[in-house]
């Protein structure tokens, strides 16, 4: 009986130490008068591998947050007044895992009016079904997976780049008009990569050519030693290698390396870390070599008619933080920018009518058009092609493709 | 002998009504769900490696592809989700199978070569070439079945038969055969144990709880990629909880699981650096002082430890 006594204090203590652990409740709060603050919850990988692009995103959202509270806060339609904006931010380590339970605790324990994902489709895939399942509207910065917009969503706004798939339009049509018809296509075996791989293989046969070599990689590939010996072998006219930041500098750092050299070669990631990538694989090897341009390289300065202009943007955000941004600071701070006019139009705080707020958005902002579908996917941003060229003592971005938004011409 | 069976049904009763009760408290269910995996996987590390001395390091490969069988299931063959989800278990006990050669090694051969095979499983998986399969690195989409509440309380029913067949190893001549084993393999040979057999089928039994865990992960998560149900923290978590709280219990991982698992989200999101600090310095003083986990205090002090 003493020994029976004793499981059922041990089991009592366990059941117990699981309340614990899981930490207190939080009292629900009504919103019949105007919140003291909009809250917006995030989450951001302070370690491991998407670290140096969650972070910048987060530092863009940070920065947007404290220039609109030195102004009194956010205009709120729902109240007709400016409310502060507070941030609650948690750190998912890069898991998707742990992200999961984080994005809950955003929800159901912080009560977060607005909620916004990390960085990239892996750790915002997570948050996709448990927006959902909670009704709310899920602000997506950089989460480009395609297959997170569908019909029966209607809580996700795409408010960057548009979904992955589309990213290649440009490039497809750009390799066709040049008249390349030997071209090597390494990627990443991921979402984010082989779906343009996809995309661009499809509209490259539809104009006659079939890649001379089409490999996949694992994304934790570090080494493309043996791969890019392989693709000078089929003598391709060109090559366009499609990863993750770290794919891309083990890629040039081992193009370098090789004493190889292809007349036209396309990375994805100069355009959008450019200073991350020429510190890594300097700016010899960048030279003439292709990419996306995005903000900052693509300048909007005229046109913009909501927030800051690049250049304001760049002066403002070097002096709050001391380096100059970056796309990934840029897309943090757009998102805040669609937040604030969704709140400026939208009828209440109630998520589907910040969706049907922001659905009706359109506006020019330093990252471009904005436009949603009804989907939720970022339909007025595209990407063209671009050349880093040589200039003075350092490096420029010239647009070279299409030719309406064209900077420059390529240097071949 | 009588008593011995109430207290393992009130075990189980108490572990089902914490958390069928635990969301009445707290509402983040995700968490307590996760937890639920946590406790149930280490149980399955505990069959293995508590009960054999086989230290699964590539116990991850199990969850995947029980996550994966289950999903596929879902949604290539439009099967319910629970009866996917045994789906699943099974494909992981046919992995288990195909893989049990690897009982042939032993020691830190066994874990390495364990951890091998999830891997090779995890590029499988997420080969390209296997779009139309197994949606390569495409990751799986089960939206039209996701029902996070249904979910949570069949994980809580998986979670207890897990306990159920733990307590049941625990007092069955199997599991003291297993124990014989674990200690000296030879002899238990010569007292005509069949060690090859009973070995395998605990590695099943081990293989089957994963499947059936990683089969509810899935259904829960409804959107991941590949990476994240091969992940190898998922491993390193499930070990560390049982070494934690001590293989060869049953309250051993389950207390490690969840003082550990509780910590992780208490600080180890908001202060990740002083979480990993503590964390390594409880694994150091853990295997310095107390190398047979939390519950080696109590059987010290002559307790029995369930």
């Amino acid at each position: 009986m003493k020994q029976l006594r004793r499981y059922l204090f041990g089991l009592a203590g366990v059941a117990a130490l699981l309340i614990a652990g899981c930490g207190s409740t939080t009292s629900t709060t009504t919103t019949s008068t105007a919140p003291k603050d909009i809250t917006i919850g995030t989450l951001y990988a302070g370690s491991g591998s998407y670290a140096t692009s969650s972070l910048p995103e987060l530092a863009g959202l940070k920065f947007w947050m404290n220039q609109v509270n030195k102004d009194g806060g956010v205009f709120v339609k729902a109240y007709n007044k400016k409310i502060p904006v507070k941030l609650v931010d948690y750190n998912d380590q890069s898991d998707p895992n742990t992200a999961q339970t984080l994005y809950t605790q955003l929800i159901t324990q912080n009560k977060v009016n607005i909620l916004v994902s990390d960085f990239g489709s892996v750790l915002t895939s997570v948050a996709v079904p448990i927006a959902q399942e909670h009704k709310m509207v899920l602000f997506d910065p950089t989460g480009t997976g395609a297959s997170f917009f569908t019909p029966t969503n209607p809580y996700i706004v795409l408010t960057g780049l548009p979904t992955s798939a589309v990213w290649p339009d440009n490039l497809a049509k750009y390799l066709l008009a040049q008249n390349y018809k030997n071209i090597a296509i390494v990627y990443a075996e991921n979402d984010f990569d082989q779906s343009q791989d996809q995309t661009l293989t499809t509209q490259l046969k539809a104009g006659g050519v079939t890649p001379v070599y089409n490999q996949g990689v694992p994304t934790t590939t570090s080494n493309y030693d043996v791969i890019i010996h392989n693709i000078a072998a089929t003598n391709p006219d060109a090559v366009l290698e499609l990863g993750y930041p770290n794919n891309d500098i083990a890629f040039l750092q081992n193009l370098a390396a090789s004493g190889q050299h292809f007349g036209f070669l396309f990375t994805i990631f100069p355009g959008q870390l450019f200073s991350l990538l020429e510190q890594n694989v300097g700016a010899k090897t960048l030279t003439d070599t292709y990419t996306y341009p995005t903000p900052p390289l693509l300048a909007y300065n005229s046109g913009v008619n909501y927030g800051m202009t690049i250049s304001q943007f760049t002066q403002a955000f070097q002096s709050a933080n001391g380096s100059a941004p970056n796309f990934l600071d840029i897309a943090g701070y757009n998102t805040g920018l669609a937040i604030q006019k969704t709140l400026e139009t939208a009828k209440s705080l109630s998520q589907l009518d910040l969706r049907a707020a922001a659905g009706k958005i359109h506006m020019f902002t330093l990252d471009g058009d904005f436009t949603i579908n009804s989907e939720g996917a970022q339909m007025g941003e595209t990407l063209p092609v671009g050349q880093i060229q040589a200039s003075g003592s350092g490096l420029k971005t010239v647009i070279i493709y299409p030719t309406s938004v064209a900077t420059g011409s390529a240097v071949h | 002998m009588l008593r011995r069976r109430w207290v393992d049904a009130l075990v189980v009763v108490v572990v089902v009504l914490a958390f069928v009760l635990a969301p009445q408290a707290y509402s983040n269910e995700t968490l307590l769900f996760q937890m639920m995996v946590y406790i149930a996987l280490s149980q399955g590390v505990n069959i293995l490696y508590g009960f054999t001395g086989y230290l699964p390091f590539g116990y991850v490969g199990f969850f995947g592809i029980g996550a994966y069988g289950a999903s596929l299931l879902m949604l290539h063959l439009n099967w319910p989700p629970i009866l996917a989800l045994l789906g699943g278990g099974a494909i992981a006990v046919l992995l288990g199978l195909l893989l049990s050669p690897l009982l042939r090694l032993s020691g830190a051969y066994f874990a390495i070569a364990s951890l091998a095979a999830s891997q090779a499983v995890y590029l499988i998986v997420s080969n390209p070439a296997l779009q139309n399969v197994t949606y390569g690195p495409y990751g799986i989409q089960l939206v039209s079945q996701f029902n996070p509440t249904l979910s949570y309380y069949v994980m809580v029913v998986i979670l207890a038969l897990t306990v159920a067949v733990v307590l049941y190893i625990r007092r069955s001549r199997f599991g003291t055969a297993l124990q014989a084993m674990r200690d000296d393999p030879v002899s238990a040979a010569m007292a005509g144990v069949p060690v090859v057999r009973q070995r395998t089928f605990a590695w099943m039994i081990s293989a089957a709880i994963a499947g059936l865990v990683g089969g509810a992960f899935a259904w829960q998560t409804s959107v991941f990629y590949p990476d994240a149900v091969f992940s190898l923290s998922i491993s390193i978590f499930a070990i560390v909880f049982t070494l934690f709280g001590g293989a060869g219990t049953l309250l051993g991982p389950l207390f490690g699981s969840v003082v550990l698992y509780g910590m992780y989200n208490t600080i180890g999101i908001s202060d990740p650096q002083y979480f990993q600090l503590i964390y390594g310095l409880l694994i150091i003083l853990l295997v310095l002082f107390l190398p047979d986990g939390a519950a080696s205090l109590l059987k010290r002090r002559g307790s029995h430890v369930l």
